[in-house]
């Protein structure tokens, strides 16, 4: 048990992302990091989840992006407690009808620039309770019939890894927001 | 036990009036009784009378649209008999039983809700899951029933009137990651005086939407009830339509079943034991943990295909083979699994900055426990033995011997334990599974019966990681779903959080919300 405990304290636990990866999802990880400019936003991204209708299963995989093996603040990626320090709202769907004005309010308490990701199936598409009476805009269910949505992640649920490239994807999409801000 | 069945069924007319018992009847582990609508209150008491505990109560209108009538089902857990006592009636209009069940509070408000019906002498008759300040369809969604939308004086939020109370509203939208919720916390100074939980932010209408689909088409809304109970949700569903259809399972299917749902268990758990630490600041173990849990989902993507054990039950079976390279990957990882998991739970337990902050947080009292019919670890650190494995066995645990792990505190600690224990115990059972594993076949067709009844009738349940979760559902003769309603263990304990957080700090409710760690959209549905 003395063995077990010095080894989870001296091991390092954090997985190795490189290009020649066997899982392709960590390929694309980082082959997103070779190609992310050097500018603030896109090395540091504060994220807001709000969680719309989603069975708890993207929500798992949001904490398990943020444990030791995935650790996603290497990358620069925080969750925050308030849409008021957020740069990117992650939202996973299918959008409820009682969780419609609490998505819309969280997004409108967010600074510019700011960037919506549809995290699953259900935040993507609606499926697979598309039509129901108990969700959103006549039972659509889709996150960008209520907020637009700059990034997609598909999955049922996304990997960690997957939710780590969509919300690396949104960082460039922030970078240029903020060029075009400044131009203004 | 047949002797007891007709024993129980003398005793049941008995203490009704005479001619209320309409019919009996007992077909798929459950015991059938039809009572008249008047004496419907009068049965519910005299189930509870005899050792049984409230389990859920489902409403239906046959599919009919508007409905002239509705029939409504009680079920009770006996565990005497080891089967399910199912009173049903059919009427226009019914009374309360949570006047007399505190337990059936919330199924009643949710029958309510969903067929708009009005129960007499209902005590809580705010709405549930339709919230006045969202929109709503404008008819209910069973029976067709006019919706009357409700405002937002029909749902007052009482303190306790004491001087210098005020108030914190907390939710839906949470500070961690977590889902949706609202707390509202009456407080004096740092004291709890009084929490009053509004869930139902999550409410997708699952239960309607699975209406007219067929088995196939069902299961991956099953497994979009809850997450990490994915697994629980559908093998609970395929026994109540197998009992409908009076399939029998291969045993090769049973036994990849009960892995499934054990490794389901594991790293269920394992979130919630990861979760106490994080909520007392204990970075270490928290993170520990996480690595554990995380390692466990990718074995889950080895035996599966899917992070979540999804896609592999279906009615009549299962869908793919644990075979001798995955029974050989299984084995060795719980092996070393169990060493670092056995090294973490001694660090967290060792530690007294833990310790001081979970000892005696959050007590349940026993007997509030009872009363509310909490199931799970909940229940279990409370020392109320309520596990259905052992209960009310099904498939292959029947044939098992399971060490039930109970604590007698009920506080956080406790349940700490309780659930450190039963990632252990599953261990063990996975590892006996799968070396005893049999061959044979993985599913038995799904054979429609062609017999006249027009509606086959099935209840279904399975130990999930949360406690016992129950479907009920009613099948057409083509296979098609009429009627499906479930009760999750989350929607059974929520109401337990409300007991134990009086007199604690608003500090600690993360902590215990994070004990009993429940399933928001399995319980919002």
């Amino acid at each position: 048990m003395i063995i077990e405990t010095l080894k989870s304290i001296f091991v390092c636990y954090t997985d190795h992302v490189s290009e020649n990866s066997p899982d392709p999802d960590i390929r694309a990880v980082a082959l997103l990091l070779k190609q992310r400019p050097l500018s603030r936003f896109s090395r540091s991204i504060h994220v807001r989840m709000v969680d719309c209708g989603s069975s708890n299963d993207v929500e798992l995989e949001e904490g398990l992006m943020m444990s030791p093996r995935v650790d996603a603040e290497r990358f620069g990626i925080h969750f925050v407690a308030s849409p008021r320090h957020a740069d990117v709202l992650l939202a996973t769907g299918p959008v409820a009808q009682n969780m419609r004005n609490a998505l819309v309010r969280t997004y409108e308490a967010m600074a510019e620039p700011r960037a919506v990701v549809a995290a699953g199936d259900g935040a993507c598409t609606g499926w697979p309770f598309k039509g129901s009476y108990a969700l959103a805009d006549n039972g659509s269910g889709r996150v960008e019939d209520v907020v637009p949505v700059a990034v997609k992640i598909p999955g049922n649920p996304p990997s960690p890894y997957q939710l780590l490239a969509g919300i690396l994807k949104v960082g460039m999409i922030l970078d240029q927001k903020r060029r075009e801000m400044r131009k203004i | 036990m047949a002797d007891e069945l007709k024993q129980f069924t003398e005793t049941f007319e008995k203490s009704l009036k005479p001619g209320a018992l309409k019919s009996s009847d007992e077909r798929g582990n459950c015991i059938w009784l039809t009572v008249r609508q008047s004496d419907l209150l009068q049965a519910c008491q005299v189930c509870m009378a005899n050792d049984s505990v409230f389990d859920s109560a489902f409403i239906s209108s046959r599919g009919n649209e508007p409905a002239s009538s509705f029939i409504v089902y009680y079920l009770f857990r006996s565990a005497a008999l080891g089967k399910m006592v199912v009173v049903q009636s059919q009427g226009k209009e019914f009374d309360a039983i949570s006047a007399d069940v505190n337990a059936a509070r919330w199924d009643e408000r949710k029958m309510q809700d969903l067929t708009g019906l009005k129960f007499t002498n209902i005590p809580d008759s705010r709405p549930l899951i339709f919230h006045p300040e969202s929109e709503m369809p404008d008819k209910h969604p069973i029976g067709g029933k006019q919706l009357i939308k409700p405002k937002n004086q029909d749902y007052p939020i009482a303190g306790t009137g004491m001087e210098g109370e005020f108030q914190i509203a907390v939710g839906p939208v949470h500070a961690g990651i977590i889902e949706p919720g609202h707390f509202r916390f009456h407080v004096l100074g740092e004291q709890i005086n009084k929490l009053e939980t509004r869930m139902f932010y999550l409410h997708r209408g699952i239960e309607k939407s699975l209406e007219g689909k067929n088995l196939v088409e069902s299961l991956p809304m099953i497994e979009q009830i809850s997450g990490d109970e994915s697994v629980a949700n559908s093998v609970a569903f395929c026994h109540a339509a197998e009992r409908a259809f009076s399939l029998t399972v291969p045993k090769r299917a049973e036994f990849i079943r009960a892995i499934l749902l054990e490794l389901e268990r594991i790293y269920s758990h394992l979130a919630d034991l990861g979760g106490m630490p994080t909520d007392v600041g204990f970075y270490f173990a928290a993170s520990r943990f996480a690595v554990l849990r995380e390692d466990m989902m990718r074995l889950n993507q080895q035996v599966s295909g899917n992070r979540f054990l999804r896609g592999i039950c279906a009615v009549g079976g299962v869908t793919s083979d644990i075979d001798k390279s995955k029974t050989f990957i299984i084995t060795k990882t719980l092996d070393e699994f169990l060493k670092r998991f056995e090294a973490i739970e001694h660090t967290t337990l060792t530690s007294s900055t833990y310790l001081d902050r979970v000892f005696s947080t959050g007590k349940v009292p026993k007997s509030a426990a009872e009363d509310l019919a909490l199931v799970g670890p909940v229940a279990r650190a409370c020392g109320i033995s309520c596990d259905l494995r052992k209960s009310l066995p099904y498939s292959v645990y029947s044939d098992l011997s399971i060490n039930e792990s109970m604590e007698a505190n009920g506080d956080v600690l406790s349940r700490f334990l309780v659930k450190a224990s039963e990632v252990k115990e599953s261990v063990r059972l996975v590892k006996w599974l799968v070396h005893n594993l049999p061959s044979g076949t993985l599913s038995c067709p799904v054979k429609l019966p062609s017999d006249e009844e027009a509606v086959h009738f099935g209840v279904g349940w399975a130990e999930a990681p949360r406690g016992g979760c129950t479907f009920f559902i009613e099948l057409s003769d083509s296979g098609k779903i009429d009627r499906l309603a479930c009760k999750t263990p989350s929607f059974r304990n929520w109401r337990g959080i409300e007991t134990c957080t009086d007199g604690n700090i608003v500090p600690d409710f993360p902590l215990i919300n994070k004990s009993f760690n429940m399933s928001y959209a399995g319980t919002d549905l």
